[in-house]
């Protein structure tokens, strides 16, 4: 890993004016890529002890404005920004890292796989076992027309590969939990043993 | 409306008869360049037109074999500054693709991603304008404005230095007169949003035969093909070789000094011969440099257009105000101040340094009065709050240095709390000293830098203050 890799806050650009010190010389943390004063606008989500999927921060309008600059202007980049955290959190999973799918034709226009880019850039290695059978969205749907959707997730592996294993999905954030259903169900079906998801925010 | 062209096109070499050119396509593209799958139009009809040549397709980013790694330049804003660079596995081009940071806000520009620029004919513009303006000159703006608009005339930069209040917007009115007369397209391009929303209507009455736009984020879409346009500096990124004339107000506003990827946007909008007019009350060394290396026309207005010399800045001490508002109290000096205009119904602008700590010395204020009121840069209300001010409805605002320049409210008194911070710029510092005393009836009032110590940049303010009233008042 580069030590001056981001010279100036990602999400700002003010200068980070990294200190060398012990700790990153000693241990394999990530530079940092944005500044204190932007870190403090996140807000962490306590996830509670019997909740099946783990969320990172809460949705508020620093974050809002982090998945709008992410995921719609393409700034590719900022999968950076949440790494260590992400990689703290997964880093020790017994679990498999299977990250929700995107359609092929989503995923031409976008030009890169937001939840997969996340992982990549947070060193967690990941295996897709879905894929995504149709381009809608959720976003714009009634709460009813979101339960009535139809499966929307496909195994791509054979199912001896989820037999009796342990799964995690991972998604870039958790609204009304009918994405991470959808793909659970799927992998259950195939006789997975658990699955769990994990998101970065929680809407 | 729709016209047939036939053939006007002289980059291609065959004849296509009946490829009908709906005028508001072509209107929206001349002077522009723009992302293919951005377009305000169905897709098939671009290809349509692309295959007739109408349009001249190029790369987003180029990059050049360097010395040791690959130089990359983005072609839509002209970046080149390589940090701004992004590596990335792409998956519409599946390979490694580039894009560009530095112009990302206008839509992310990639080596992947098709510019179009218009290739078919160029309507003339039209040469039949009036100047419905009857305000009158000072001697030192009538002179000013004659020594641009000859300067445009010739082709000849130009730059106009005149003190905050001089009435520098209707010195520009005969210069784009003259220039649109002539059939010329003219940019007048200013750093901040609210410089535009103020500047456009004003230029709209006084221009009524004109067919001009105004563009910034989210500016709605207009009709029709602009001969005068009024944009942020940002905006300029999505135009290229397309005006004969390019004005920049507030040339030095923060947080985008004329610095050179300003510069490059300005230089590859206009066309090649094409003059250039800076205005500023604020030039920066480099300016003036420039302008007298290369001979440019140069303007200077020491004095106010109503006569009275610029309120000169008082310091006052105002030791540890962080810790203090941070512990819930305000200084007493700054509570006196405040306590004095709303006693005399004075409207009044306190600066802070950051939205943080204003944010904590807001409710302390509205212990003092419960309408007053803060703004921002990401403050939707932010139109809504001034007006306020204006109306005299609220008695006053505390603000970031967005309100620093381009606002103009009578009688309004400036306190700035901690003057000492770095983003109190002497730049900033004068502009923010230039809201005071504009008005005719009200050509005095306070203007008070609180600090934690008195830096260069507090001094240099002051004297530059001093000097141009003495300049303009011979004392
Ligand atoms: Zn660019
Ligand atoms: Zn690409």
């Amino acid at each position: 890993m580069k030590r001056n890799e981001v010279p100036n806050c990602l999400l700002c650009n003010a200068p980070l004016n990294e200190q060398m010190t012990w700790k990153y010389l000693l241990t394999n943390a990530f530079p940092r890529t944005i500044c204190s004063e932007c870190e403090q606008k996140f807000e962490p989500y306590h996830t509670t002890q019997n909740q099946e999927v783990t969320s990172l921060y809460k949705y508020n309008d620093a974050m809002r404005d982090f998945l709008h600059r992410y995921k719609f202007m393409h700034d590719t980049l900022l999968a950076k920004v949440f790494r260590d955290k992400i990689h703290e959190h997964l880093a020790k999973s017994k679990a498999i890292i299977t990250p929700i799918p995107m359609h092929p034709i989503k995923l031409k226009e976008r030009t890169f796989a937001h939840v997969d880019q996340l992982l990549k850039e947070a060193n967690i290695p990941y295996q897709h076992f879905l894929e995504k059978t149709t381009t809608e969205t959720q976003v714009g749907k009634s709460r009813q027309q979101r339960l009535a959707t139809e499966q929307f997730f496909k195994l791509k592996a054979s199912p001896e590969n989820i037999k009796n294993k342990d799964f995690l999905l991972i998604d870039d954030i958790y609204t009304t939990g009918i994405t991470i259903n959808h793909a659970k169900n799927v992998l259950l079906e195939a006789g997975a043993k658990s699955v769990k998801a994990f998101t970065l925010i929680r809407g | 409306m729709q016209y047939k062209l036939h053939n006007h096109n002289h980059n291609h070499n065959q004849t296509y008869k009946g490829l009908i050119i709906e005028p508001k396509i072509r209107d929206f593209f001349i002077g522009r360049i723009w992302i293919r799958t951005n377009a305000p139009f169905p897709q098939e009809k671009i290809e349509t037109y692309i295959k007739y040549n109408y349009f001249k397709r190029i790369l987003g980013i180029s990059s050049k074999r360097g010395f040791f790694k690959k130089h990359y330049t983005c072609n839509r804003c002209y970046n080149e500054n390589q940090s701004e660079f992004i590596h990335y596995e792409c998956a519409r081009c599946n390979q490694l693709c580039t894009y560009c940071r530095h112009c990302i806000n206008m839509g992310r520009v990639t080596s992947c991603t098709d510019l179009l620029i218009w290739n078919g004919a160029k309507p003339k513009f039209p040469t039949y304008h009036i100047l419905d303006w009857d305000g009158t000159f000072t001697e030192a703006q009538a002179q000013a404005s004659q020594q641009l608009t000859d300067s445009i005339q010739q082709n000849h930069n130009h730059l106009i230095h005149a003190v905050c209040g001089a009435g520098k917007t209707e010195i520009l009115f005969p210069a784009v007169l003259a220039a649109l007369q002539q059939g010329k397209r003219v940019c007048l391009a200013t750093p901040r949003t609210d410089v535009v929303l103020e500047l456009f209507p004003r230029f709209q009455k006084v221009f009524p035969n004109t067919i001009l736009h105004a563009y910034y984020g989210n500016a709605p879409q207009q009709q029709g093909l602009p001969q005068l346009i009024i944009a942020t500096t940002h905006q300029l990124y999505r135009f290229e070789n397309a005006f004969d004339v390019v004005i920049v107000d507030e040339a030095d506003a923060f947080p985008y000094t004329f610095d050179k990827a300003l510069q490059k946007a300005v230089f590859k909008v206009k066309k090649q011969s094409a003059p250039l007019a800076l205005v500023t009350a604020t030039p920066s060394p480099q300016i003036l440099a420039k302008v007298k290396r290369e001979k440019w026309g140069y303007s200077f207005i020491p004095k106010r257009y109503h006569g009275h010399p610029l309120p000169v800045p008082t310091f006052e001490s105002l030791w540890s105000y962080n810790k203090m508002i941070a512990k819930g109290k305000i200084p007493s000096k700054l509570i006196q101040w405040t306590k004095m205009r709303i006693a005399q119904k004075e409207p009044f602008l306190i600066f802070f340094p950051t939205i943080q700590l204003m944010g904590i010395a807001t409710p302390l204020f509205q212990q003092l009065h419960e309408d007053i009121l803060s703004v921002h840069a990401e403050d939707v209300d932010r139109k809504e709050k001034v007006t306020k001010l204006r109306n005299e409805e609220i008695p006053g605002l505390l603000t970031t240095t967005i309100l620093e320049r381009g606002i103009t409210i009578k009688n309004v008194q400036v306190a700035v709390v901690g003057a000492e911070s770095k983003i109190f710029t002497s730049s900033a510092l004068i502009q923010i000293s230039g809201r005071v005393g504009r008005n005719v009836n009200y050509p005095a009032g306070e203007i008070v830098f609180y600090h934690h110590g008195i830096t260069t940049e507090m001094d240099e303010a002051r004297n530059e203050i001093l000097r141009l009233n003495k300049e303009g008042f011979g004392k």
